[in-house]
């Protein structure tokens, strides 16, 4: 047993010694490397939740501002999407290990407080790089605002969409002189179409797929309904309620009658039908590269408007500089570069079905020249938008109670008028609830 | 078969005697072998006594996630936690869980145990059969039982042809959990009965066999309450293990309520408070809170087991 001259003292000893060396020179060998990497040039750290196809298109776009900006070092880390990464984001910021860069749906903005997690863009800055506010949406610019100073830099807006087969449409006489589905104006009309498309669907599929079952689609669509009615939530002031019940009982009911009526199968593979020959699907316009891939003939409009004026639930990716206690030099000016780049190149973002939030972009032929994206184009001005308070936002504490509420009726295990109730229990719930960041209610 | 102490050793309270006494008698326990304990001792301290503490003060302030600008609440986290209709519904959740897996999976196991321990070919087939599910990750099981369970291409829909979705309508949400977690941790009881049954002395068997017991009596007056012990462990090991359901629930329903919020777990309200809507206070106080009602459970298994015990003396 054993080898002579070792015993296990010594053994274990040697087995310590190595552990620790071992451990220190990785240390070492970590940041010499990161050194050697780095090198002279200014490094941006850039934090971002893109996987699939969008986040190969925006690798394709930190490589374009690579090449262009050789004295810069992007450093870019993809995390997973949702709560995760807003998690870690709040963490790193307030730790002061927060990168120069970061993207954040807007609608998480109010959710995160300024100065303390997310330090202001200097937006003469941003101008010497060829980015300004008239080249925006008035309403997303005032929505990146807060007292006054621009938190946020918006890159797109991602609306949800009305997905129309072409050759379905066609044979149900939806589609008009200009090649497009036909404007449908009230839920009338919008019945008396599905009713024709249901006709000349194959057997087993489904009109239509709304995601029934999913909280976050259930409510997007609500959303996007009630604010074509003007429905409303709280008051400008975020101190009162002003959800309407009676508008709310119509939208869940306009909703349901999709199920009831036949349309929608409740809990079907909706993006399946759709390309077996369903004739619609309503889905974010992030879908746009699953629909590309099967060369259906297919389009896409805005959310119709059937209760009013034209709306449709859009959130908005948006870069934010993460709080850093020395912010500033060198590296705070690259990360305004690579933001203002990006946002002005993205007409190869757009083929991810975003809309890009700079507008000179819109107007470029390369993104004119896009279908069915430059068909929804449109959506940038008529956005439907959760209220600006810090329980909003992309997979936040609202849609993550008030979405089921909307799922429930739209499976018929709650009235609609019973669901409207509920809804404005949430939403004066979570108004008493204060903001855990500070910064009083809401 | 007993059950686990798992208890601390405690210092006895030493009010009575001079420092000099408590020096010499933590020398003593020292010298006893108290240096072995030692390094446990930091351990816990470090990763359960601490976070205990320091939960027990957060549940106390409004901390958010970030720790800046904390201050001291009192019990008003509390109050809202008593007065939160969520905090209750997935409490109910959790309880009616608890209450489906407890008495299916004791039974089950019980079952397993005796077809594998009585059947005489291939014996280690059975056990490891019904035994490795056991060792699969949560997140794994989870999502194999939501595939299977998926209304189109799942193989209860395909194979056993119940047409229901399953994971999409109330009233079988909770149900398909419970038949996913029997499926995973049956296993885990089903070796606790196996090895119970097999520490049965046989000459009881062969003496009721002389008296002209059959198997059924056998079965009914020997084998039952030689395993009273083993299914009060069970019984508890469950029940503990069941009110803090969690991993398994949320990959089924991806980190959602389940339909109609009818699969929200305490555990998972609590991540949602600390982790969505980043109030680590609050989200400290309902942890806080069940763990008091684990605690009272655990306590109340060990008065009831000890007035048993009492009753067999």
């Amino acid at each position: 047993m054993g080898q002579p001259g070792l015993n296990r003292r010594q053994l274990l000893t040697a087995l310590g010694g190595l552990t620790v060396a071992g451990s220190l020179g990785f240390a070492a060998l970590g940041t010499g490397a990161d050194a050697l990497a780095s090198d002279a040039r200014t490094r941006v750290r850039y934090w971002n939740l893109f996987s699939g196809g969008d986040g190969v298109n925006m690798i394709d776009m930190l490589d374009a501002f690579r090449a262009a900006n050789p004295g810069v070092d992007v450093k870019d880390s993809t995390l997973r999407w949702g709560n995760p990464y807003y998690t870690k984001l709040a963490m790193a910021a307030s730790g002061n290990r927060a990168p120069e860069l970061a993207v954040l749906h807007l609608g998480r903005l109010a959710g995160f407080a300024p100065e303390r997690q997310l330090d202001p863009f200097d937006t003469d800055l941003l101008a010497e790089y060829g980015v300004r506010e008239q080249d925006f949406n008035p309403t997303l610019w005032q929505r990146s605002l807060i007292d006054g100073q621009l938190y946020a830099l918006p890159l797109d807006i991602h609306p949800q969409l009305n997905f129309y087969r072409k050759d379905i449409c066609a044979q149900a006489g939806l589609i008009g002189d200009d090649g497009n589905l036909i404007t449908l104006t009230s839920p009338d009309d919008w019945f008396d179409a599905l009713k024709e498309a249901k006709k000349v669907v194959k057997k087993g599929l489904q009109t239509i797929g709304l995601h029934a079952f999913d909280q976050n689609f259930a409510w997007w669509f609500f959303m996007s309904f009630y604010a074509q009615a003007g429905g409303t939530y709280y008051d400008e002031h975020l101190t009162d309620v002003t959800f309407d019940t009676g508008k709310a009982t119509e939208i869940l009911e306009f909703l349901r009658r999709h199920i009831t009526d036949g349309y929608n199968i409740a809990g079907s593979p909706d993006a399946e039908h759709f390309m077996n020959g369903g004739a619609f699907v309503w889905e974010g316009g992030w879908s746009v590269p699953v629909y590309d891939a099967p060369k259906i003939p297919y389009g896409a409009t805005p959310l119709p408007p059937l209760f009013g004026k034209p709306a449709t639930q859009a959130e908005s990716h948006a870069f934010v500089l993460p709080h850093q206690s020395d912010r500033g030099g060198a590296a705070n000016e690259a990360a305004h570069r690579l933001a203002a780049y990006i946002v002005r190149h993205a007409v190869d973002w757009a083929k991810g079905g975003h809309i890009p939030a700079y507008t000179p972009t819109l107007t470029d032929p390369a993104y004119r020249k896009l279908t069915p994206q430059s068909e929804y184009a449109s959506a940038m001005d008529h956005m439907a938008l959760e209220p600006p308070a810090w329980f909003a936002g992309s997979s936040g504490t609202l849609a993550q109670r008030i979405g089921p509420v909307v799922v429930a009726a739209n499976l018929g295990s709650t009235t609609p008028d019973a669901a409207a109730r509920r809804m404005r229990q949430v939403l004066t719930q979570l108004l008493e609830t204060s903001n855990p960041m500070g910064g009083g209610t809401a | 078969m007993t059950t686990i102490d798992t208890t601390a050793p405690v210092v006895r309270p030493a009010a009575t005697v001079g420092v000099t006494g408590v020096r010499a008698r933590l020398g003593r326990s020292l010298q006893r072998g108290g240096w072995f304990v030692a390094p446990f001792l930091l351990l816990y301290a470090l990763f359960v006594l601490t976070p205990i503490a320091r939960g027990l003060w957060l549940s106390l302030t409004d901390a958010n996630i970030t720790g800046e600008g904390t201050s001291f609440v009192g019990l008003d986290n509390y109050t809202e936690a008593l007065g939160d209709p969520l905090v209750w519904s997935s409490l109910g959740h959790s309880a009616y869980f608890t209450l489906l897996v407890v008495p299916c999976i004791t039974v089950l196991a019980f079952l397993l145990a005796m077809l594998a321990h009585h059947i005489q070919h291939a014996k280690w087939l059975w056990r490891l059969c019904f035994f490795a599910p056991f060792l699969l990750p949560s997140t794994v099981v989870g999502n194999m039982w939501r595939w299977m369970f998926n209304p189109d291409t799942g193989l209860m829909d395909h194979v056993f042809h119940l047409e229901s979705a399953w994971l999409t309508q109330k009233s079988t949400a909770m149900t398909a959990v419970v038949i996913a977690t029997l499926w995973w941790t049956v296993g885990f009881s089903f070796l606790l009965y196996l090895a119970a049954l097999q520490n049965i002395p046989p000459h009881l068997y062969e003496a009721a066999a002389l008296d002209g017991a059959n198997a059924w009596h056998r079965a009914l007056h020997i084998t039952l309450p030689m395993l009273r012990n083993v299914t009060g462990l069970v019984v508890a090991l469950q029940i503990l293990a069941s009110l803090q359901v969690f991993d398994q629930v949320v990959v089924m329903y991806e980190f959602g309520p389940g339909p109609e919020e009818s699969t929200r777990t305490l555990v998972q309200y609590t991540l949602e408070q600390g982790f969505t809507s980043y109030r680590v206070g609050y989200a400290s106080a309902i942890s806080i809170l069940f763990f008091l009602i684990i605690a009272a459970v655990a306590v109340g298994r060990m008065w009831l087991l000890r007035k048993r015990e009492e009753a067999v003396r």
